[in-house]
C-alpha cells in the first residue's frame, strides 16, 4: 500500500513539474531570441544549457509556430553554404515588448515565491 | 555526414508523422515536417557518420510522432483559431474535432445553432427590400416572427430600422457563436492536454 501511495504521489509530482515546464517554456523560447536570430537546434541548445525544459525536442516547433502566428516571431528560410537550408526565427516588435513583460513578471513572482520558499527549503520551524 | 544507413529510419519516421497530421492543410503540415526534417539534419551533422544508433537517438529525442502531432494540433486549437474573429478557421478545427468524440460533437451543435441563427438574420436582411411587406418584426398572439407569407400576423414594429438592427443581430451572434466555441474548444483542449 505504500508503494503504491508513493507512486501516485511521484506521478503527481511529474505531472506538476511537466506543467511548470511547459508554463515556463515560451518564455525560455522568446528569451533565447533576445538579440539575436537563432533557428530551431540553436534554440534548443541554449534552453538546454540554461535550463531543462524540454522534454521533447520536436515539441518546441510548434509553440514556435504559435508564436509566430501571434505576431510576435518572424521567420525566413536560410540556404546555407554547406548543408541544408534552415528556418531562423527572430522576436518582432511585439514579441520584445512581450517578452520584457513576461521576464518583468516572472522576476517579481520568482522572488516572492523564494522568499514563501526560505523557510522550507532551510527546513526551519518543521511541526 | 553519411547518412544512408538512416535514411530508412528518418522516412518511416516523418511517414508515421505525417499520417498523424493528415486532417491538417497541407502547406502547415509540409512546413512543420520540412523543419523537423532540418531540425534531424542539423542532430546528425553533429556526427561523421551517422550510424543507426545516432539516428534513432536523434528521432528519440525529438519526440514520438504521436507526441509531436498532438502538440501541434494542441497549439493550433489553442491559438490559431483563438485570435481570429473570423468563424471559418474555428469551423474548419471544430469539423476535424466533431468526428473524433462527444466534447467536438457538443461544440459543434453549439455552434451550428448560433450560426443557424445569425444565418437567419443575414437571410431576413437581403429579402427585406425585395418583399418587404413579409418579413420585419412582427408582434403577434405567437410571439416575434421574422417574415410570414402570405400575410404577415401581428404588427410590424421598427421597420424602418429593421435592416440594421438584424445586420447587428446577426453579427452579434456571429462573433458570440465563434468566441463560444473558441473558448470552449481551448477548454477542451486544456482538459485533453491534461489527460
Amino acid at each position: 500500500m505504500p508503494l503504491l501511495r508513493n507512486t501516485a504521489k511521484s506521478e503527481a509530482s511529474e505531472k506538476w513539474e511537466a506543467q511548470l515546464r511547459k508554463g515556463c517554456l515560451e518564455l525560455a523560447i522568446l528569451a533565447s531570441l533576445w538579440g539575436q536570430r537563432l533557428y530551431g537546434l540553436e534554440i534548443l541548445r541554449l534552453l538546454e544549457e540554461n535550463s531543462n525544459l524540454v522534454l521533447a525536442e520536436g515539441t518546441v516547433y510548434p509553440i514556435l509556430g504559435r508564436l509566430k502566428d501571434e505576431g510576435l516571431l518572424q521567420s525566413e528560410w536560410v540556404e546555407a553554404d554547406a548543408g541544408h537550408p534552415r528556418k531562423y526565427y527572430w522576436l518582432t516588435a511585439a514579441g520584445r515588448q512581450k517578452v520584457v513583460s513576461m521576464a518583468h513578471f516572472w522576476s517579481s513572482f520568482a522572488t516572492n515565491l523564494n522568499q514563501l520558499l526560505k523557510p522550507v527549503l532551510n527546513g526551519r520551524g518543521r511541526s | 555526414m553519411n547518412m544512408t544507413s538512416c535514411n530508412p529510419m528518418i522516412e518511416d519516421y516523418f511517414f508515421q508523422l505525417e499520417a498523424k497530421m493528415t486532417d491538417l492543410p497541407a502547406a502547415d503540415r509540409q512546413e512543420f515536417t520540412r523543419e523537423l526534417r532540418a531540425h534531424v539534419l542539423d542532430r546528425l551533422e553533429q556526427v561523421a557518420v551517422a550510424s543507426e544508433a545516432d539516428c534513432r537517438a536523434a528521432l528519440k529525442a525529438l519526440g514520438t510522432p504521436d507526441e509531436i502531432a498532438r502538440q501541434y494540433r494542441l497549439e493550433r486549437i489553442m491559438n490559431r483559431s483563438a485570435w481570429r474573429l473570423s468563424p471559418l478557421p474555428v469551423l474548419r478545427t471544430l469539423l476535424r474535432w466533431t468526428v473524433t468524440g462527444v466534447q467536438g460533437y457538443m461544440v459543434f451543435m453549439v455552434a451550428f445553432t448560433g450560426y443557424a441563427f445569425a444565418a437567419c438574420f443575414y437571410i431576413a436582411a437581403l429579402l427585406k427590400p425585395i418583399f418587404p411587406h413579409n418579413v420585419g418584426f412582427f408582434v403577434g398572439k405567437d410571439g416575434l416572427n421574422l417574415a410570414d407569407w402570405p400575410l404577415p400576423h401581428g404588427v410590424a414594429v421598427l421597420d424602418a430600422y429593421f435592416i440594421p438592427i438584424v445586420i447587428v443581430l446577426g453579427y452579434l451572434f456571429t462573433v458570440g457563436t465563434t468566441l463560444l466555441i473558441r473558448s470552449l474548444m481551448r477548454h477542451f483542449g486544456k482538459l485533453k492536454q491534461k489527460i
